[in-house]
């Protein structure tokens, strides 16, 4: 099974020779049934200890290569909250105090600093809201994606410089080798979310999770950022976790929904079953919002009002 | 600007990254120099303006110092003469300053020794206690701070930050009395007082400066560790350490490639803000540990009332204070862009 960035790479970079060397290194030693789960999430409970209260009551998932995941629900529902838990980066007074989680074979909980630290970017990863925040001012964009290469790859300065431009170009940014020398106070917003894309899938990670990552984006940049994320997952086995507030992002996306609401999940499922027969009331407030709010609506309004006037006439 | 559909990158521009890289990195230094020389160019001129200026407001005449109060009006004027006294004012300015540029401070009026000669003396002594008390300023406090900014809100961290208030509050000329006390007097570590220069052996070099510089470090390692402190706890708050922690960077390369990058600014800027207030304290310690350094070579010129070793002093000064903010400056726009983008 090839690497992933291997693949982004052939496909965006025919051009490079070199390449199918380079990154051909063997460091992933992936388990050869395909269909394994890379992440499972069972019955995951986090409560705030500081408060004393649970905030997430329970979430179950798995996810395999190439699967997306999407997790619907307004802020404070816990969906951040459970993918942090999943990243081990859960905030301070945090902690999962239910259920388990597996990372492509390993138990969360079992997990020495050093391991997860190996495990971070090299098997899950994540993306998040508001990407210039998640990338260092002070430190040239590209510089930041080379030094992931450095350290998860153990490439040299010169190669890692390749490779992050390589990354650059294979998220569609153009001019890769300008953007590399940039900070993040020059590029445009969607420009960051390509970059710190391609800074989380430098060290070919196996899970991407994506935390609201087009919700600061507008319309077009977001559908294409969608784009990106969807291809990402169809060449290279990426498996997504996909988190936002909108059911029509998860929807473009997803294979499977989760519908979170204050800590409980109150709706899973096939992303079409959950769309088209939803169980749950606020499964249903969320659909009819977006019929009701939704362009289609309006565009709808506007059709029928123009066949009606088209009849008067006639 | 994002684009999925954009045209070909045109062979051309394929090495411009590398290159630009390294032109921009030039450019920013140039013209962080640039811009400190444009801002240290009229500092220069008015402050040394305003110490020229010093003669003519104080009255004070070397006809003075040399006759005594009771001379004539006469020789007080031929004595002003033969100092060139008598001459317009910005004449005299322009002439001192050409001098000054060239390094000549003038001759001081008590003895009529060259002053750039006397100061290049107490310099010596000066230089090595400041250099010595920085030193000991950066090492402490960037250990100090690094610590209680890692073991924030720890026992660590309440210990670290009790020790540095107490310490900063505590004057350099109690310090350094105490620390004669100690350890001159009472464990016969260190000499208590006077200097010997490093031409003549580097060990008695160190011993004589260590008390002084120590007394005088107190309040820079107090500033930077406090500040060092605060901004890396700030930086470590920032989203961009989660982005690299996600990325799977470890704890190490985080710290020192990322939060301390980051959080070095208000310390150095700090560092930079320190080092007049540590040529002004030199003028108490060198008084207590015996030391004829700069300052006391200030403080004696002013009290004779010997005007051209005064404003030689101060220009030396100025030139001192300039020049070593010049260098916090070109080490901060190093560190971090944003300084040279706002300012």
């Amino acid at each position: 099974m090839a690497t992933l960035s291997e693949k982004v790479l052939t496909e965006a970079e025919k051009d490079s020779r070199t390449e199918a060397e380079e990154t051909g290194n063997t460091e992933h030693v992936h388990p050869a049934d395909a269909s394994a789960p890379v992440l499972s999430v069972r019955d995951v409970r986090i409560s705030d200890q500081a408060a004393g209260h649970e905030i997430v009551h329970g979430v179950s998932f798995t996810l395999t290569p190439g699967k997306a995941v999407g997790i619907v629900g307004e802020s404070g529902s816990g969906k951040t909250l459970t993918c942090r838990a999943a990243l081990g980066i859960l905030p301070a007074h945090f902690e999962v105090t239910g259920g388990s989680i597996e990372l492509d074979g390993n138990d969360i909980s079992a997990l020495t600093p050093a391991r997860w630290t190996a495990l971070r970017g090299a098997t899950i990863s994540a993306v998040f809201q508001d990407p210039a925040s998640y990338l260092n001012p002070s430190i040239r964009v590209g510089a930041q994606i080379a030094e992931v290469v450095r350290v998860k790859k153990g490439l040299k300065r010169r190669e890692a410089h390749r490779r992050a431009i390589e990354l650059l170009r294979a998220v569609h940014l153009r001019d890769p080798e300008l953007v590399y020398g940039q900070y993040t106070y020059e590029l445009s917003g969607g420009m960051l979310q390509r970059v710190l894309i391609a800074a989380a899938i430098a060290a070919d990670p196996r899970i991407l999770i994506a935390d609201e990552a087009t919700t600061a984006l507008d319309v077009t940049v977001q559908a294409e950022i969608l784009d990106l994320l969807a291809d990402l997952r169809e060449r290279t086995g990426l498996a997504l976790v996909l988190v936002s507030h909108d059911l029509a992002v998860v929807a473009q996306l997803c294979d499977e929904v989760l519908v979170m609401r204050q800590g409980e999940v109150v709706e899973q499922g096939p992303t079409r079953e959950v769309l088209h027969h939803p169980r749950h009331e606020y499964t249903r407030l969320l659909i009819a919002e977006h019929e009701q709010y939704g362009l289609d609506k309006f565009l709808a309004v506007e059709a029928a009002k123009a066949a009606a006037a088209v009849e008067e006439d006639a | 600007m994002t684009t999925t559909d954009a045209p070909a990158t045109p062979p051309d521009v394929r090495h411009r990254g590398a290159t630009t890289g390294a032109r921009r990195t030039l450019g920013r230094v140039l013209v962080t120099l640039a811009r400190s020389i444009a801002i240290f160019v009229p500092v220069f001129l008015v402050a040394t303006f305003v110490t020229f200026a010093l003669r003519s407001l104080s009255g004070l005449s070397p006809a003075r110092i040399q006759l005594g109060e009771e001379a004539t009006p006469e020789a007080v004027a031929r004595v002003e003469a033969q100092w060139g006294l008598d001459r317009p004012f910005l004449v005299q300015y322009v002439d001192w300053l050409g001098g000054v540029l060239h390094g000549q401070l003038g001759t001081s009026w008590t003895n009529g020794a060259d002053i750039s000669t006397l100061i290049g003396l107490g310099l010596g002594v000066s230089l090595s206690v400041a250099t010595f008390a920085l030193l000991i300023g950066v090492v402490a406090g960037f250990t100090l701070g690094t610590v209680a900014a890692l073991r924030r809100s720890t026992w660590v961290d309440r210990a670290i930050t009790g020790f540095v208030t107490v310490i900063s509050v505590m004057p350099a000329f109690v310090v350094g009395i105490v620390l004669v006390a100690v350890f001159a007097v009472g464990l016969h570590v260190f000499p208590s007082a006077g200097y010997v220069p490093a031409a003549q052996g580097f060990g008695p070099w160190l011993a004589h400066i260590t008390l002084p510089a120590v007394a005088l470090s107190f309040d820079v390692v107090a500033d930077v560790a406090r500040q060092l402190r605060s901004s890396l706890v700030a930086a470590y708050r920032e989203n961009y350490v989660t982005g690299a922690v996600v990325r799977g960077l470890s704890p190490r390369r985080i710290f020192f490639g990322h939060v301390l990058r980051n959080g070095l600014g208000p310390a150095l800027a700090t560092l930079g803000l320190k080092f007049p207030t540590l040529v002004g304290a030199s003028v108490v310690t060198e008084w207590i540990f015996g030391l004829q350094g700069f300052g006391r070579f200030a403080n004696d010129s002013a009290q004779a009332g010997d005007v051209p070793a005064v404003q030689g002093v101060l220009v030396v000064s100025i030139v001192l204070v300039v020049a070593f903010n010049l260098i916090v400056n070109l080490v901060l726009a190093r560190v971090t862009p944003a300084s040279q983008r706002g300012v």
